[in-house]
């Protein structure tokens, strides 16, 4: 076996293949930039040779700096990770001339499905299904719908150098093709001065579905079944989980097949993925095939019980594989959460900076979703304190759960979202555990459109819940108590009057009536006029701690409590209340005082992160356009471009070049 | 005897009246509760004892012989908050707009003799029209009595003024002589002339928020130290701050259970300071990473943001935070930030409170603005409130600490008690560029050489050692161990002594 291998990689990735080298025993080297000098992975490697700036351009993606990073260090092999240099052939290929060890498939098989032509023909040659369609030359209308007969509708009418939206169109029927065409031809023509169309299947609510392959350099290759990767944000991949829900055992074999046939067309012998598009129907065609390993490769590890980074270093040394297809089994449900450092409350707009708290769930078995027991893994590269820098990619960490049914693993994954605490930047964790807590979700009901389907406006969290308010409330309603008790000790003689048990709760409006009462092993707070008792046990809060975890009735909860200027404001997944706890006296002046209309910040263009202004493109008394630049924010070095979200006459500016700005600053105002 | 008593009560009743109805109905519909309910919402649930209840005014001009109301505008007395002393008087602004006249003064002027006395917090919620015209010079002398009491107690009890409605002329200045100014936001509003006197006399037509609202006090001018969303939260604010002083100069400041640990590290601190040194940190993640449980009150939190100042606990005890913020101008001192400081650093060596200073300051505000406006003036309020502080003093150096700026911020040669810096420090007359370019003016155009000389002023200068090889510096420490640091040296430092000489008072650069 390898004795020292090299990562040309960094964060998430570079830990979790230096944690697999170490339980094999190979030393690790670990090759950084700037930006990542004191980073986790820098931090755990046996040894690290710095490759330059910060810029991707000018160190992680030079293919002669690992070389030689190689060289100076011995390493007999690179792991590539993902991005980077993973999937450059030519990299591939220079370690072989090198005699460096690429960790990772053969440079012909890396090309070959590196072009997507050239990739889609060897999947027709293979066998693989491929989306259906024609991409001769069309003659006419009549043409046209002759192709789209054979097909079989929908079709989709697109012209080939179409792009951005234009030229394409979909075709339900006969009577759309016959408009359809010469529409989209004229329309191509006009825009792009080509007027090629072709026509293939469209498939209506897709879903995207992998499969994991894995081959060895003596001609053996095995799937590791699917990942489902629907869920997904502008082509981005959010949630995946493994297996999917759509497919039947005799899809998924026919599918495992196809990945493998192909893998085993273009001599792969190394962890790939094959990818397709698969209808509602169950119907699936290839799309393209990645060479490299996947961001989501965790969620077929937890279902396998293979370590796919480990397969892949003993494949890259020339071992056999040591099982077939038929050792493979699938053992439970796993799920992934990719958590991002960007802002769901602000159009996902990234956020990045500094990580002021970081404090993921506990890795291992869990007893307490109320689904039964989950398992918790946390894909990482970061610690408190370090920086989400503009540099790569704004992702934290993958959280990934398992449990024996994807009931449970979907459980597993919203307990688990609720204990991961992040602070000093803005961070999707509260949209992910709204989509745990869809029923669409739990179903299985999934497709690549699900995101703009289920948050058309936006994402602006989720009302509370019965039981979120009875959490809310049962919190406050104890943390106030411990406050208020401690509040009492420094006082200096003057006699006080027993302490309150009877409180109002206000969890936003909604008003409740609350006695405390020791109870048996925690506290009780009763509902008064409900006839019932929100029982809380095993809790761990005290004062200045950013969650409150414990039992509700029983249920497993983690809140995040964070003090406000009056009560507190408090999230349990992606609900958020301000909640506070008042003397019924206090209650009662309190509903006297008017709720403040929130400011209309609807004509504000605000600062939506602290920064430097770079300029401000717009005067006053311009009129300006929506999605016109307003003005460009460097934040850690990186420009930002804000862009007026309505139409609107500039009515102030409130910053000028130069200026530092705080988030939520106003920039400019219209009219 | 039962006759007797309903008397009383029915007398109560009239009094806890104010105004009447129809005018409580009116002080609701603006948003803002009435005097009584205000005291209500600040002191700890049934402790409020009434004095004066029965006073009415004595004026028989222009009619006021038939517009008497028990209580006279001001709503006056004691309580606790968590148990612990404060004297309150309250403008009922439903009684003859809350106006002032000689008896509303006496009461005013009763609470704070007596709160001086026996040495506990004055707190005034002001929500009034002013002087009460018809009785003329009177009012005015009510006035003076009560600036009086104020300036007596300035530096004895801690006086904290709330502004929850109107507050304009004779008004102003009582609360302006006291320690503590808050506002309400949409609410309340402070000026010494208002928006007609000032069409009139300047023809500048401005509303009276622009003119004196909560945000132009908490931002602009300074003049209040906090600004709060409605009439409960600043009362809720109000018992928090409370919570953390001393009630007079003759006791300690308040020690509270804890449910921190003083052995608390933060490995996250040790990457605070950014590798590159003109990148921006925020020095609040700081604070509450140190302070017990997060928990820091800031006053001036919206003015003067270069320079952070408030009141935190270290290990149960209070502490005055004074800090830097290179978030904000890169943390210069500006006019408004030494003033600010300045104040607050007064403020907690007149009652005891030690002060923590953290210093990332890259010195003082160059400029004609600043110039003009008297920095030299300003930024010597800072050196000499820090100079003739007595209260234990412990420094934390993060990062820069260039010029005369290093001096000003609570250092050794300032009666520094405890000096520390973080490695990352950086004690020097000026940054490695600018002290390059004076030093080797003649190398200045070519740049290699100069380049090299800024790399070795940077190595011989840029660190907190030389400053420690002459015992400026006590110790260099690890930032993650920062609050166990501090919490002990704050220990070692609980009996010390140290005055300053005998006088009449200083002369402070006002």
């Amino acid at each position: 076996m390898f004795t020292k291998i090299l990562i040309a990689n960094r964060g998430e990735i570079a830990v979790r293949i230096i944690k697999t080298a170490r339980r094999m025993g190979i030393k690790t080297v670990v090759v950084y930039s700037e930006a990542d000098a004191d980073s986790l992975a820098v931090e755990m490697a046996d040894e690290t040779v710095f490759i330059g700036p910060a810029p991707a351009s000018e160190s992680y993606l030079i293919a002669d700096k690992i070389i030689d990073a190689c060289k100076q260090t011995g390493a007999q092999a690179v792991h590539p990770g993902f991005g980077f240099l993973s999937e450059k052939a030519e990299f591939a290929q220079r370690c072989k001339d090198e005699g460096i060890v690429f960790i990772g498939p053969n440079a012909g098989a890396i090309s070959a499905m590196g072009d997507k032509i050239e990739s889609k023909k060897f999947a027709a040659a293979a066998n693989v299904s491929c989306v259906p369609g024609h991409i001769g030359e069309i003659a006419d209308t009549a043409h046209a719908v002759k192709i789209s007969e054979e097909i079989g509708y929908p079709v989709m009418i697109k012209a080939s150098a179409g792009g951005g939206g234009k030229g394409i169109r979909v075709a339900m029927n006969r009577k759309d093709v016959e408009e359809g065409f010469p529409a989209v031809r004229a329309e191509a023509k006009g825009a792009f001065g080509d007027d090629r169309i072709f026509i293939e299947k469209f498939i209506t609510s897709p879903r995207h579905i992998e499969i994991q392959v894995l081959g060895d350099k003596h001609g053996n290759v095995v799937h590791l079944f699917e990942r489902e990767c629907s869920i997904q944000r502008r082509n981005q991949k959010v949630i995946e989980e493994a297996p999917s829900p759509l497919l039947d055992p005799e899809t998924r074999a026919a599918m495992g097949a196809q990945a493998v046939a192909l893998a085993n067309a273009v001599g792969y012998d190394s962890a790939g993925t094959v990818e397709f598009v698969a209808g509602q129907d169950k119907s699936f065609y290839f799309l393209e095939m990645n060479t490299r390993l996947q961001v989501e490769h965790p969620v077929t590890e937890l279902i396998t019980g293979l370590d796919l980074v480990e397969q892949m270093i003993r494949v890259a040394y020339g071992e056999k594989l040591a099982f077939k297809q038929d050792d493979l089994k699938i053992n439970g449900w796993a799920i992934e959460s990719r958590i991002y450092a960007e802002d769901p409350y602000r159009k996902f707009l990234p956020s990045i900076g500094r990580l002021v708290r970081y404090d993921p769930p506990a890795e291992g078995e869990h007893g307490s979703s109320h689904l039964g027991a989950y398992t918790v893994r946390n894909d990482g590269g970061v610690r408190e304190g370090d920086e989400i820098s503009m540099y790569y990619d704004p992702m934290i960490s993958k959280l990934c759960t398992w449990a024996p049914t994807r009931e449970a693993a979907v459980a597993g994954m919203g307990r688990a979202l609720e204990d991961f605490h992040i602070e000093g930047l803005g961070q999707n964790i509260p949209f992910l555990a709204a989509v745990m807590d869809q029923d669409r979700f739990k179903s299985g009901a999934l497709a690549t459109n699900y995101i703009t389907d289920e948050f058309p406006g936006g994402f602006n969290g989720t009302v509370p819940t019965d039981f979120q308010t009875d959490v809310m409330t049962a919190v406050a309603a104890s943390m106030h108590r411990v406050m208020a008790a401690r509040a009492r000790t420094i006082g200096n003689g003057l006699a006080q009057r027993g302490v309150r048990e009877d409180w109002v709760v206000f969890v936003d409006k909604q008003e409740r009536t609350v006695t405390l009462v020791d109870g048996a092993v925690g506290l009780d707070v009763v509902l008064s006029g409900e006839g019932r008792t929100l029982s809380l046990t095993e809790t761990d809060w005290r004062p200045g701690k950013p969650t409150y975890k414990g039992l509700l009735n029983g249920r497993a909860f983690t809140v995040a409590v964070m003090p406000a200027a009056e009560g507190f404001t408090i999230r349990h997944r992606a609900a958020k209340a301000q909640v506070v706890v008042l003397t019924p006296h206090s209650a009662e002046l309190h509903k006297r005082l008017p709720a403040k209309q929130a400011a209309d910040t609807s004509k504000l263009i605000i600062s939506p992160m602290p920064g430097l202004v770079v300029s401000i493109e717009v005067a006053l008394g311009q009129e300006v356009k929506e999605g016109e630049i307003v003005c460009i924010i460097e934040a850690m070095k990186m420009q930002n471009i804000i862009r007026a979200e309505r139409d609107g006459v500039v009515k102030e500016v409130g910053a000028k070049a130069g200026d530092s700005v705080a988030a939520d600053e106003i920039l400019v105002e219209f009219a | 005897m039962q006759h007797i008593l309903d008397e009383l009560e029915k007398r109560r009743d009239q009094a806890r009246l104010g105004g009447g109805e129809k005018r409580i109905a009116a002080q609701h519909a603006k948003g803002k509760l009435t005097a009584r309910e205000r005291i209500d919402l600040l002191l700890d649930e049934g402790s409020f004892e009434e004095y004066d209840m029965f006073v009415e005014h004595r004026c028989s001009d222009f009619g006021m012989e038939n517009q008497k109301f028990p209580g006279d505008g001001v709503v006056t007395g004691w309580g606790t908050i968590n148990g612990r002393l404060v004297y309150v008087f309250s403008k009922d602004f439903t009684v003859i707009g809350g106006s002032l006249s000689m008896t509303h003064a006496q009461k005013i002027v009763k609470v704070q003799q007596m709160a001086a006395r026996n040495g506990a917090p004055v707190i005034g919620l002001f929500d009034a029209g002013g002087a009460r015209i018809q009785e003329g010079v009177d009012s005015l002398a009510g006035y003076a009595d009560i600036f009086m009491e104020n300036v007596m107690s300035s530096g004895v009890i801690p006086q904290i003024s709330v502004i929850m409605g109107p507050c304009a002329g004779g008004d102003v200045y009582s609360p302006a002589l006291t320690d503590f100014i808050f506002m309400v936001k949409d609410t309340s509003y402070m000026f010494v002339t208002g928006p007609e006197v000032v069409k009139t006399v300047t023809n500048e037509t401005v509303s009276a928020e622009d003119l004196g609202g909560a945000r132009v006090h908490a931002g602009k001018s300074g003049v209040a130290d906090g600004a709060f969303e409605n009439d409960l939260e600043a009362m809720t604010q109000v018992r928090r701050l409370v919570d953390f002083l001393p009630l007079s100069n003759r006791e300690k400041p308040p020690v509270r259970e804890t449910f921190d640990d003083a052995m608390r590290d933060e490995p996250s601190l040790d990457s605070l300071i950014p590798t590159n040194p003109n990148k921006p940190y925020d020095m609040k993640e700081l604070i509450l990473k140190i302070v017990d449980e997060a928990d820091f009150f800031e006053i001036g939190k919206d003015f003067a943001k270069n320079i952070i100042t408030g009141f935190a606990r270290m290990d149960g005890s209070t502490v005055g935070i004074v800090a830097n913020q290179p978030q904000v101008l890169a943390g210069v001192l500006d006019i408004d930030a030494s003033r600010k400081a300045a104040r607050f650093v007064r403020f907690c060596d007149a009652f005891g409170i030690p002060i923590v200073t953290l210093v990332d300051v890259p010195g003082f505000m160059p400029g004609t603005k600043q110039e003009y406006g008297g920095l030299i003036k300003h930024g010597a309020k800072l050196l000499f409130a820090y100079a003739e502080a007595t209260v234990p003093k412990v420094t934390v150096i993060t990062r820069k600490a260039y010029g005369g700026a290093y001096d000003v911020m609570s250092s050794k040669h300032l009666r520094g008690d405890v000096n520390y810096a973080w490695p990352t420090a950086e004690i020097a007359v000026m940054g490695a560029k600018g002290a390059v370019e004076i030093i080797f003016r003649a190398d200045i155009g070519d740049a290699e050489k100069l380049a090299a000389r800024e790399a070795e002023y940077k190595e011989r200068f840029a660190n907190p050692f030389v400053a420690a090889s002459r015992g400026y510096i006590d110790d260099v420490i690890k930032p993650h161990g920062t609050r166990r640091r501090i919490i002990r040296s704050l220990k070692s430092l609980n009996h010390k002594v140290l005055t300053n000489p005998w006088k009449k008072h200083d002369n402070i650069p006002l």
